[in-house]
């Protein structure tokens, strides 16, 4: 017989929270350890994190000499042109992405649902993109990108679409859309997996049922497998936007921000705030408004998960 | 509605025959039903009407049109499923709704045919309701009820009872035969529930390895099954079949067992015997023609009890002769015990006589 249980207290009666941590002190003696190694890899960041926001940091990291500012920081950042236009960024840059490798994830899983000879091979080949280093792949696209030797600047020349290379990347109007693409091409087969098991849900009998009713191949998709896929979508989209705010490799690899800021995003202006320009203070006030978005959003991904639950209760 | 008919009909994978050549005639208003053991092709022929698969030989007709490359939605049929299949997402009026909507028909009328059913089936209190919401029971009206709806030449039912506890499957039993008796309707319903196939039909077809085994009136294939399979699968419980060997003597015969027991065969039994293709013979007999002695008696032959399985009305009795096992039915008064000896006396009059090599049905030559 545990502590816990001969302590525990008569079924029936409200007991205080310290009262109840005391009768199980225990349980919550196992489970100190995690909680020991949690608190110092990721409360205290966040704390210290919160505690900088605060602060006018120097750039000689000689944080004893940081001077309280209050909500100073969160002022510059909020009303400054920059932080529009990273937003902005960030926005396009999420919003595109999350919707477009969706749909083609979608497209890629109905299209892999049916059985065909060399299913499996396309399908591994689809993940290729999915499994292979960002980093890497980040360098390959810029070489594909690139103005001078870039293979994707030289077939657009022989095929007549320009006179002369496009330089996708040190454009302000290109640059923005050609990370996207490449961020598109890494993360679709996220959204194909996803979906692919979503898919395997899907009850054949209805699919029948709808076929008898007389349902044509557009409207068995719309009545029966798209609810079905639902869920799995909701969540899906969400991990992918919380994977999109979160971005920082492809743009940090391929254009640094650059040219002129053209593709900066929160995570690469956070980047250069604390390590290119040392401004320690700055960087952490943006770095808690991107967690308070991200946090919303992980609200949001909670309930989704644990809606069929209630459903179901 | 209309009568459906089958010429010939094949369904291969590579060189399996999941249906193998059937043949048969669906009249105007007549409950039919596929009956068979788990793989016989029964559902497979029910799709191939549907239009589900393709088929690979022979022509259906639904009405007087060739269905054979007409898609499942214009061929007039609907379907319930033995999972009721109902959209998940979608209320019982969206359901009951649906297969009207996708044909195009105007609001109206597709409130007043849903109402229809719904009066008929009485669920009109369950329109605001999701699936999920729903006994077992109900989806299972529902599910009929979105058949209903379209009025089609045909209802397909794919073990539309076999998700339903026992007893309200007797009772959706009863209501189901009611309906189609009320609409005259033309079904076509698959099972592997010999019961319900013989308690609904008006006639069975029984398969097996896709093959039609016969297909008649239940009584018809009660009384007088083709072959050992069908006498084996309808019937509860199950015709007993004893395998033995045609001896004649003079102008006597009788069947001998191989453990040296003899039964003389009546004049036209022994007709029956002699149309055989060997000596090889089997008996068959139902257990209420069968009757149990105590003691030794003439005509009868010896047995050991196995089991004895009380069911309240009737008592079951299971008889090795042998390697064979007979069931015969006891009042439940009468006392036996298993391993108890016992003689067994057939009714030369009721009894089956197969073909030991076909396993056909012997019939006076």
């Amino acid at each position: 017989m545990s502590i816990a249980t001969e302590l525990a207290p008569a079924p029936g009666r409200r007991v205080g929270l310290m009262q109840r941590v005391v009768n199980h002190r225990a349980d919550y003696l196992y489970v100190l350890p995690a909680l020991a190694v949690m608190m110092i890899v990721i409360a205290y960041p966040v704390y210290y994190t919160l505690e900088l926001s605060l602060f006018k940091t120097p750039a000689n990291l000689q944080m004893k000499d940081k001077v309280y500012v209050g909500l100073d920081n969160y002022v510059t950042i909020l009303t400054s042109q920059s932080f529009r236009d990273v937003t902005v960024n960030t926005l396009i840059w999420t919003i595109s992405s999350t919707l477009i490798s969706f749909l083609l994830g979608l497209c890629a899983a109905l299209a892999l649902h049916r059985e065909f000879a060399g299913r499996g091979v396309l399908r591994a080949v689809l993940l290729v993109p999915y499994v292979v280093s960002a980093v890497a792949a980040s360098y390959v696209w810029k070489w594909l990108y690139h103005s001078d030797f870039g293979v994707i600047g030289a077939l657009s020349v022989q095929f007549g679409f320009t006179d002369r290379p496009i330089n996708f990347l040190d454009n302000l109007y290109t640059v923005l859309p050609s990370l996207i693409v490449v961020n598109i091409w890494r993360e679709f087969s996220f959204a194909m997996i996803m979906l692919m098991a979503g898919l395997q849900t899907v009850p054949d009998q209805l699919l029948r049922a709808a076929q008898v009713d007389g349902a044509n191949t557009w409207q068995r998709f719309w009545h029966v497998t798209f609810p079905h896929l639902k869920g799995v979508s909701m969540v899906t989209l969400l991990l992918l936007m919380v994977a999109n705010f979160n971005s920082f490799i492809i743009p940090w690899v391929m254009t640094g921000g650059g040219p002129a800021g053209a593709s900066d995003i929160w995570i690469t202006q956070i980047y250069q705030l604390a390590f290119g320009r040392q401004r320690w203070g700055l960087a952490s006030a943006y770095a808690v408004i991107l967690f308070v978005v991200l946090m919303t959003l992980g609200y949001f991904y909670v309930k989704a998960l644990t809606r069929g639950d209630e459903a179901r209760a | 509605m209309a009568q459906v008919v089958l010429r010939e009909v094949v369904k291969t994978y590579g060189n399996l025959y999941a249906v193998n050549h059937v043949s048969l005639t669906v009249e105007d208003g007549e409950f039919v039903a596929l009956v068979g053991p788990s793989g016989c092709g029964k559902t497979t022929t029910l799709n191939l009407v549907a239009g589900l698969m393709p088929i690979s030989g022979g022509d259906i007709y639904i009405g007087d049109t060739l269905v054979n490359d007409l898609d499942p939605k214009d061929r007039d049929i609907a379907m319930v499923f033995q999972n009721y299949a109902l959209y998940p997402n979608k209320t019982v009026f969206q359901n009951l709704a649906f297969p009207l909507k996708m044909r195009k028909l105007a609001k109206p009328d597709i409130e007043r045919k849903v109402m229809e059913a719904a009066k008929v089936l009485d669920i009109v209190h369950l329109l605001k309701r999701l699936p999920r919401e729903l006994s077992g029971g109900q989806q299972q009206r529902v599910a009929l009820g979105r058949a209903l709806v379209r009025d089609p030449k045909v209802f397909l039912m794919d073990e539309p009872l076999s998700n339903l506890d026992a007893k309200l499957r007797v009772q959706m039993r009863s209501e189901l035969k009611r309906f189609q008796r009320d609409l005259s309707a033309t079904v076509i319903y698959v099972t592997h529930d010999q019961l319900e196939a013989v308690t609904m039909a008006d006639k069975m077809a029984v398969m097996s390895g896709g093959v039609l085994q016969q297909y008649d009136s239940p009584a018809q294939v009660f009384d007088n099954p083709v072959n050992t399979f069908v006498a084996s699968f309808v019937g509860s419980p199950a015709m007993s079949l004893v395998p033995l060997t045609a001896v004649t003597r003079g102008t006597d015969m009788s069947l001998q067992s191989p453990e040296g027991w003899n039964l003389s065969l009546s004049p036209a039994n022994a007709r029956k015997a002699l149309s055989a293709s060997s000596d090889k013979i089997v008996l068959g007999a139902r257990h209420s023609t069968v009757r149990l002695h105590k003691q030794a008696s003439p005509g009868a032959v010896p047995g050991k009890v196995y089991t004895v399985e009380p069911t309240g009305d009737i008592t079951f009795v299971q008889v090795y002769l042998g390697a064979a096992v007979v069931v015969v039915s006891l009042e439940p008064s009468v006392a036996i015990s298993p391993d108890e000896p016992v003689w067994i006396e057939f009714d030369q009059n009721k009894m089956h006589l197969f073909d030991g090599e076909t396993t056909m049905a012997l019939k006076a030559a």
